[in-house]
Formats: C-alpha cells, structure tokens, sequence
C-alpha cells in the first residue's frame, strides 16, 4: 500500500468503525507507528526519489498523517462521549448497600453532658474547680455549716475510712477550698466531680454519682441572678422553650435556700405521665450562700454575696436522654453506652 | 409526712380552695406536696342493715342483707359478717366506682340477686385495716356518705428538716393560711388548764438529772378516765395518716402529736411505782418491754423515764408495755416533754426504731410547744374519755426556750430578693407569719419570731420567709453583670483539655466508661494491688468496701460484662482518679488521687495476635500524648502484677515513669472468665498533661529525603529499641527519621536470632542528598551495628 490517500481512507474508516480506546490504539500504531506504521512505510526508499517527487510525497504523507490523526481526535472524544453518557448504567453501584463500619468508640454520655455544661457556664464567665474526693469532715460539712447534730446531716449519709475522713458527699468542699485559695472576689466557679452517699443502689439513686455545683461571689448578687443564671443554663442546655421555678427549700450552707424544677419537655408544663402530672421536673437545690459559709471560705459577708447551686449529672443526662434507670451510666454496658 | 386535707380545714377557712389548690400553695411556700391521693366519696351513700342472712348455696360463706337506703330496700350480698341487724353501713349502688377503682355491677350470686356493695373502710381508702365491712356511728339512711364523713385528700408531703413545727397539721396549715392570706381559726396555744384538786404537781413529782438532754417535762395527771374506742372521726384522721387507733387515750396522744407535732406518752398512773418520775440515763443492764413488743437493751447513753424502780420508757422514742394504757386503766399520767435531738436520733439508731415521736425530737422541737400540746391533749381526754384533770401540772423546765430576736434592715429584702417588696406588704406577710414586727426610730425592724419557730435567727431568715410567701415567681430573672475591676481569665478545664485523648480513643475504636470508684476490697486482694487501698469503715456492702488503686480491675469487669452479653471484642477505656493511701497513713490521711487514664481491649488467641495488638495499643497510647502534644513516651521492658511478664512494658515521659502498657497476665484475665487474650495500659495523665507544650512550626524541608530499607540480623535479645537508639547514633546528623517496621523469624535467620527491618529517611536541609553519600553513610551504620551487635545484614 503506497497512495497515501488510499491509505487515508482506509485509516479512517477503520476509526469510524472502532467502539474502544483500546481498538483506536491498535490502529494509531498500525497506521502511524514510528517504525513499522503504514504511512511511515509510505517514506521508505524516499531516498531515491527526485527533490520535487519527495517534496511531493512527503506532503502527502504529511497531510494522511495530519487527517489520521484528527480521526483519531475526533473519534476518541466521540468515544468518550458516550462512555460518560452511559456511566449511569455501565458504572453503577447498589447505593442502598451498606457503608462499611467504621471502627469508631463512643465518648460517655455524662461526658458529653458535663462538657455542656462546663461550656455554656464558661460562657458565662465560670471556672472549673476540682478538689479531692476524700475530704475532711470539716470542708464536707462544718464550713458548710451543717454541724455535728444537726438534723440535716441526715441528708449526707456518708461512707468513712476513720474519725473525721469520709468520700465527700457534694462537691461543695471545693467551694470552700476555692474561697480560700482566690481570697478575693469576684467568684464565679463551677465544681463538677464524684460524690458518694450511703445510699443503696436504685434506679434513681446511687451511692456514687456525679455533681456539678456552681458559686458566685461578688457584690449585690440577688435571687434574680441566681434564678436569671439557671434559666440560662437550662435554656442552653434543653432549649429556649424550657421554663425553670425555684421552691423554697431547706440547706444549711444557703440562706434562703431552694429546689428548682424545671418545666417539663414533653407536655410543657401542663402536668403528663413522664412529670407525674406535676409539669415539672426537679433538677436540684439552689440558693444564696449562708453568711457563716462565707466566713468559712474566709470571705467578708459584709462587703460580699453570693448564690450557689448544685445538681447530678446523671440527673441531667436523664431528663435529656430519657434514661430511666441511673444505673446504666456506670454500668458499661455497651449497647447502652453506644446510643449516645 | 401525711397531711389531710380535710382536717387543715380545722384550723383555716377552705371555702373554694381545692386540694389541688391547697397543694400548690403548699409547694410554693416549701412544704413540697409530692403526691396527692382524693378520695371522693361523693357517690357512697349511706344504708341500715334491716336483716341479715347466710347464703344457702355458696361454697364461701357470705351474707345476704336488706339494706334500708331511706326511700327502698335493698338486697346486698357481703362476705364479711360484721353489717349485723341496725349496722349503717356504706353503700356503693351499681354503677358507682368506689374510691379503690372497683367498679360496682348488679350481679347474681348462686340464685340470688345482689345489687350494690357494703364498703370496708380500705376500699373506701379510709384506712388499711381489714375488720370487714366500715360500720359507721351515724348518719341518716338514704344520705350521701359524706354528710357524716366528708371527701378526703392525702397529701404525701416533705418536711424540710428545719420545720418540725409542720410535721403537724396546725403548722402547715399555718402556712396555707399565710399563702392563702386568710386568718387562722385556732390559736397555737390552748386556754385549757385543769381544774381538779389537788393540783398535779403534788400528786406526781418529776426530776430531771441531766437537762441538756431533756429541757422540759410536763406530767399532768388525769384521774377517772373511761378508756375505750375513739370516736369514729379520730380513727379516720389516724388512719388516713397512716396511724392504727387502739384506743381512745393512746389515739389522743397520737393525734396531738399528728396535729401539733409534740409527741406525748399516757402511762397508766397505777402501774407506776410510785409517785415520781425520774429523766435519767439508763443503767447498766437495764432493759425495757417496749409497745412494740420487744425487749429492749438500754445502754447509758440513752435517756429514760423511770420510775422509782425501773425505766418505764425510752425518751422519745418509744414507751414500755408495763406501764401502757389499758382498758383497766383509770388514772393517767400525761408526758408532754422536750428531749435534745441528736440524743433522741441515737438512742433511736441504737436501737433500729424509728417513731413518729423521735422523728419529731430528732429535729429540735421546741420547748413552748410541750405546753401547747399537753392542753390540747388534756382538753380532748377530757372532752372524749371523761376523767378529771388536775390543776397545775408538773412542768419542770430547767432551760426555758430563750426569745431570739431579729433585726432587720428591710432594704435586705431588696437587696437579696432583688426586686421591691414593698415595706407594708413585707411587714404583712411576716405578722401573718405570727412573727412581731416592731419598726425603729432608725427604720430597722426589731422581729420576734413566734415561739415554734426556732429556725429563724438571722437577717437572711426573715428575707425568706417574706420571699417565700410574697412568691418567687414574682422576682424576675437576671443575669449578674457589673463592673468588675478584677477577673480570672479563662482557661481550659482540666477535663476539657483531656478531650484531646478522648478524640484519640474515639478514632481508635475505644469507648469511653464510667466505671464506680468503690470495688469489692477482696478482688483488689486477690489480684495482689491492694497495699495502698483506702477501706471503707462502714461500707453499704463487701462489693463496694474499698476505693480502687487501679482502673484496670473495673475495666477488666466491664470487658466480663460485655462478653458475657454477647460482644466478644471490646475495646473500653476510662479517664478517673485511683486512691492510693499516702504511705505509713492508711485511713488516717487524705490519699493521692492521681488521675489515671486507663484502656483495655480484646487481643485474639494466639502470641502473635497478643504482640500485634500490644503494638496497635502503643500506637494508641502514642497517639494521645501526642494529641496532648506532649514529647512521645518511651518504653523500657518491665513486669508488674495484671501484666504478662514478657509483655509488659513500662511507659516512660522524660525519664519519670507514667505507668504500664503490655498484654495482661493470663492468670489475670482466666481470673475474670475472659478466654483469649487482653492487652491494655494503665498511665498517670496529669503528667502528660504537665508536659504539654503549644506545638511550634517547622519549615518544611526545601531538599527532597532519601529512603533506605534496613534489615538487622541480630541475637534474640538485642532490642528493636536498642537498634533503633544506635542507628540514630552511627547515623549522624543527616538521619531524619529512622522506625522499625517488621521482625522476622524463619529459614533465612539462624536460630536464636532474628530480622528486624528498618525505614531510614536521610536529608540534608542544605542540598539534595546524593546516592554515594547516603551509601556512605549506610555502610557506617552497618560496621556500627557489627561491631556493636554483632550484626549481619540480610539484602
Ligand atoms: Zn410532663
């Protein structure tokens, strides 16, 4: 075969009728292979051609070449073409198939809660205080002015390891301990911590749990701040709509003292099964500091007040979660711990 | 505590106050109503027994009645047997529903008809006694029951511990009426006194040998009284206050101390021996027949009565069965005394008992109200048991109750409420109160709480109780927010800045637990990490008698349960403090509470997959530090109790050590029924958190790195650390990173040998590092590492 035009056509031909990528690459070779390609072959003996027969067939080979290879442009774009329009067929994949599991753990739901909490009160201007688990009974209950006798020592039954060393029974130590440590108001602390009281395990109470209790110290501080401070809290935890009442109550470390509920999520407040009717939900105890409190912690009740509260976590992941039974937190059972 | 909604009516007008309302006013002021049961009674109506017959036919016995319900008679069926001929008797026609939730159908019974329900008083939730059918003592046929007995609301209530003064009706209902702001019906004290001569005082003298303990007595003596049963409506009140009526002198007592919260005791004035009563400790070897039937062991901490010869009740707590009131009795001893709280608690704790009179001393009653109690008493025995009562008691009162008043600058309330009260309506709600209000010259009130009210003795006293009563609904919520010259500036939280592991074990599979801190002592024993262990001196059980000194034993159990719940592969961690007892003072002192960070995770069955998860779990404790961006750890073999002795490691942070990671002994895990291996790692993390630094950044390399491959023959001994620590060495300065990848062991390496390959990355910041150069260097680490190790090299 030496017409380059034949060969031409032949070479486009053999294109339009190619259905791969893999068949133009045979082609490409067969046709324009450096060596051993047809319209390279065209040139052999070019050599014992006349200067104007080689000006003219080296025009021709260039011009089969130059028409090959837009054929074979054009046919792969074709191809392309039609190999992207049918990828919904040729390429598809059973979608509702499962995504392969990841091997992921879980962080624990009172974690979770507790860093809520810890971050809509550090919004607020709250710092996280720790103390230890194993107090005296002096920070536990003396310098909270619940003396030996009182009758509301009976609140904080407690687990002892010898006189005057026991598990706190509230993390309110670690207000006094702050107290004394920053001397100077203003205070604004959150407590969060293990606390033990000797009661027996049950759904709703176990002997150990865990607190979070808040103090503010500084000048002219009312109920209303104390009430203000709460209802932001729990509107930052459960939701605008939620509504927060505090019920007189009795501490010995808060002067006046309360409980406070908060509205229930499921009927808002009109009374339903999950509130026993109440419309509310009790959350924990509250309160203006007792000025005894504040001498303890060193503070001059004089030139300063303050308001405390305190509440379970577990109480709070409860009321958020819908768990019923205080026991699975500590449980580790990991189908429950998983759900979170 | 009980309260019935009927009998507050006693002492304050309820005219358009329902229960409901009653309760919420009642929780608002602080006596939290935390259930409510209403008895309607309103469908019941009352019917006489005309005749009474057995059933002929049924197999159980009952009785076939004609019950006269005012305009017919009806035929009734009941299988108690007390609705004799002339009993009234309540009636629930069918239809009805009885206050129990029964519901009333006309039924035949073996051939007779039977059209209606004579009520036993449980039903009617009037009491829990089972005596049969509720006889009533009046009433007219054909009347709705409550003509005679009105519809009832028990409401379960919490009683603050500062309030004795309400664990009675008169005090709560001194509440509601403040609430309610209408006027009490009742005074608190009584006028009644005695009349009969000669007066009491000489009849009975009283002695008190220690009066912290005991700082008033009352004995009042009652001569000729007829003891027998209560009237009806005494019994219901008991009753539906969980009280069972004996008899009308014991009733009395107990529905004074119902009513007004002072306990009181009768003694039978002929059973004692003699004429004195003695408030002493016990002796040694004293014991008593109490009311409950027990003989009880006194010992001198406790506070008796006695007579001249033997205790004849325990202070405040219980009363002795030889002197008690019997239908025999004619003469009595009336006791309205003030015993010291704590005591009364533990002489109760001592003896496992708890009353309705000690939970009432045990919170501080105050003096004033043994006299208001011992004229009511008095007064009702009088009126219901007949019997006169003698003139000036004994009442010896060696600590009489001391007037605690108050001042208040009334800005107070202001200022802590934080919004207006205005001045008269906070003066209104404390008279209302009963507290007396007296304004100064210098506008600062001078307020005497009423005499019941023990509880109130500083300003912030007083703001509450106007607080409380003016409705803390109506002090609007604040945020605090003023003008501070001074502040803390914000830092992270401890337990925040550790959600950097938390993330870390998350992404690593691990989940997070919250495991108890108190464990069974015994296991901690057992598994020999015991010796700093803090015990418990009166633990709840032996399953929670000591704090852990290790999070891996809880762990370990948490693997257990979750195995045993069909999860095979675990992989579990806990963040939480381990008590360890500072040494030399078990018990004695605070201990260290380092807080721990702690994971476990299954590992397969065979050696290999132990050691590979050993590495997967150094990875992941790597992983932490470094997401704390604290210097990585380093690992020195080492061999501690839970830990498999060739498999244990101790992890090491700039030369202190944090803890240990490796493979748990297998005695360890077939200890807690674990099959197949575990590995797990338990590290001190305050030091992690300590060595913390805010990474800086590095230039990126500018030259590209040369990687070689390196495979190290070398005896089994030779650590891949120890090769790794002198290939860093030989290397110099050009070596940027050098890790083992793989250890082998096989037909290419001798016995007692093995191959541990290494990735070397070489790089100069200055030029792109040539192929000769590199070698060069390669070839200096190989002669090292002969010489060294005696080394070989496989290609
Ligand atoms: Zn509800």
């Amino acid at each position: 075969m030496n017409d380059p035009s034949a060969l031409t056509a032949d070479a486009v031909e053999a294109i339009g009728k190619s259905q791969t990528s893999a068949e133009l690459e045979r082609i490409e070779v067969e046709y324009l292979g450096r060596k051993s390609g047809h319209v390279s072959k065209l040139l052999e003996g070019i050599g014992r051609l006349s200067a104007d027969e080689r000006a003219v067939l080296g025009k021709a080979v260039n011009e089969a070449k130059r028409m090959i290879e837009g054929a074979l442009a054009a046919r792969r774009s074709q191809l392309e073409a039609t190999r992207l329009a049918d990828l919904a067929e040729t390429e598809a994949i059973d979608v509702t198939f499962p995504g392969r599991p990841l091997e992921r753990g879980q962080i624990h739901v009172l974690t979770q809660v507790r860093r809520q909490i810890e971050t809509v009160l550090e919004s607020l201007g709250y710092q996280v205080e720790l103390g230890p688990e194993v107090e005296t009974e002096w920070f536990n209950f003396e310098a909270l002015n619940i003396a030996a006798g009182h009758p509301a020592r009976e609140m904080w039954d407690s687990f002892y390891f010898g006189p005057g060393l026991l598990l706190r029974a509230h993390t309110s130590p670690v207000q006094i301990h702050a107290m004394q440590r920053i001397k100077e108001p203003p205070i604004y602390i959150i407590t969060p911590g293990r606390c033990y009281r000797r009661d027996a395990p049950e759904a709703t109470r176990l002997p150990y749990f865990s607190q979070v209790e808040g103090l503010a110290v500084d000048k002219g501080l009312t109920v209303g701040d104390m009430k203000g401070t709460l209802l932001f809290m729990i509107q930052s935890l459960y939701g605008r709509e939620r509504k927060v009442r505090v019920r007189p109550s009795f501490f010995p470390f808060t002067e006046p003292s309360f409980e406070f509920d908060v509205s229930c999520g499921i009927c808002g407040g009109m009374g339903c099964k999950s509130c026993r009717h109440k419309g509310w939900l009790e959350v924990g105890g509250c309160g203006m500091v007792h000025p005894q409190v504040l001498r303890n912690g060193g503070i001059d009740p004089s030139q300063w007040n303050g308001y405390a509260w305190g509440f379970g976590i577990e109480r709070m992941a409860m009321l958020k979660h819908d768990v019923d039974d205080m026991r699975l937190f500590y449980e580790s059972d990991l189908r429950f711990l998983e759900q979170f | 505590m009980r309260i019935s909604y009927e009998w507050l009516g006693d002492f304050v007008d309820l005219d358009g106050v329902t229960p409901k309302d009653a309760a919420e006013v009642l929780t608002r002021l602080g006596v939290e109503v935390e259930s409510m049961t209403v008895v309607d009674l309103s469908q019941i109506v009352i019917g006489k027994v005309l005749e009474q017959k057995p059933h002929p036919k049924s197999r159980n016995p009952l009785w076939i009645h004609q019950v006269d319900l005012g305009d017919h008679v009806q035929q009734i069926i009941a299988g108690a047997p007390n609705a004799v001929p002339g009993s009234l008797v309540p009636v629930a026609l069918p239809g009805t529903t009885v206050p129990n939730g029964k519901v009333v159908k006309d039924m035949n019974i073996a051939g007779f008809k039977a059209s209606g329900m004579l009520c036993s008083a449980e039903e009617l939730l009037l009491g829990e006694d089972h005596a049969g059918i509720l006889i009533l003592d009046r009433g007219k046929p054909g009347d709705p029951l409550t003509s005679v007995i009105p519809s009832q609301a028990i409401m379960e209530a919490e009683i603050t511990s500062n309030r004795p003064d309400c664990m009675g009706h008169l005090g709560v209902a001194r509440e509601l009426a403040a609430g309610l702001d209408r006027p009490m019906k009742r005074d608190f004290m009584p006028a009644f006194t005695g009349t009969a001569d000669p007066p009491g005082r000489d009849l009975v003298k009283v002695s008190i040998d220690d009066p912290d303990l005991c700082s008033r007595y009352i004995g009042g003596v009652i001569k000729g009284v007829r003891v027998g049963p209560s009237p009806d409506w005494m019994q219901r009140r008991l009753r539906a206050c969980g009280v069972r009526p004996i008899n009308n002198i014991v009733d009395i007592t107990n529905y004074v101390l119902l009513e007004y919260a002072q306990p009181l005791h009768a003694f039978d004035l002929a059973r004692l021996s003699g004429p004195a009563i003695h408030v002493r400790r016990a002796r040694a070897n004293e014991k008593l027949l109490a009311l409950d039937g027990l003989v009880r062991d006194l010992t001198s901490d406790m506070l008796v009565i006695a007579d001249a010869l033997r205790p004849v009740a325990v202070a405040g707590v219980i009363g002795g069965e030889e002197t008690a009131v019997t239908t025999a009795t004619r003469d009595i001893l009336l006791e309205s005394a003030n015993f010291n709280g704590p005591s009364v608690r533990q002489t109760s704790r001592a003896l496992g008992l708890r009353t309705e009179a000690s939970a009432r001393f045990e919170r501080a009653l105050p003096p004033e109200l043994a006299l208001a109690g011992a004229r009511r008493a008095a007064s009702l025995i009088a009126e219901l048991a007949g019997g006169s009562v003698h003139r000036e008691w004994a009442d010896v009162y060696p600590r009489p109750q001391q007037p605690v008043r108050v001042n208040l600058r009334p800005a107070l309330i202001d200022d802590v409420l934080g919004t207006h009260v205005p001045l008269e309506e906070a003066e209104s709600i404390l008279k209302r109160l009963n507290f007396h209000v007296k304004v100064m010259g210098d506008g600062e009130w001078d307020v005497l709480p009423p005499v019941f009210r023990l509880d109130v003795t500083i300003p912030e006293d007083l703001v509450e109780e106007v607080g409380r009563v003016y409705g803390y609904d109506r002090v609007p919520p604040t945020l605090p927010g003023r003008r501070h010259e001074r502040w803390t500036p914000a830092s992270p939280s401890l337990d925040r800045r550790l959600d950097a592991i938390r993330e870390v074990m998350a992404g690593s599979g691990y989940t997070e637990t919250w495991n108890p801190a108190l464990v069974p002592g015994r296991k901690l024993e057992a598994l020999r990490i015991a010796a700093h262990a803090m015990r418990v001196s009166n633990p709840l059980s032996d399953d929670m008698d000591t704090l852990r000194t290790s999070l891996l034993p809880s762990l370990i159990e948490a693997m257990t349960l979750n195995r045993d719940r069909g999860r095979l592969e675990v992989r579990i961690y806990e963040i939480a403090e381990a008590y360890l007892a500072r040494v030399g003072e078990r018990n004695g002192a605070q201990p260290e509470e380092p807080l721990r960070l702690a994971a476990i995770a299954s590992a397969g069955e065979t050696a290999d997959e132990g050691r590979d998860a050993v590495y997967r779990l150094k990875s992941v404790l790597d992983g932490c530090v470094a997401a704390m961006a604290a210097p990585p750890c380093a690992y020195d073999r080492a061999s501690t109790e839970l830990f498999h002795p060739g498999r244990c490691a101790a992890v090491m942070l700039d030369g202190r050590q944090l803890g240990y990671i490796g493979e748990l002994h297998p005695t360890v895990t077939a200890g807690a029924g674990i099959d197949g291996r575990v590995v797990a790692f338990e590290i001190d993390v305050e030091p992690v958190v300590a060595a913390s630094r805010i990474p800086r950044a590095q230039p990126l390399p500018r030259f590209p790195g040369v990687q070689r491959d390196l495979a190290v023959i070398v005896d089994e001994t030779v650590a891949a650390g120890v090769l790794q620590a002198a290939i860093k060495e030989l290397a110099g300065d050009l070596l940027e990173q050098v890790r083992a990848f793989d250890e082998y062991r096989g037909t290419q390496v001798p016995d007692g040998h093995k191959s541990v390959a290494f990735t070397l990355t070489f790089r100069s910041p200055e030029r792109t590092l040539t192929d000769a150069e590199v070698d060069k260097v390669m070839s200096e680490i190989k002669q090292g590492l002969e010489k060294r190790h005696r080394a070989r090299f496989r290609e």
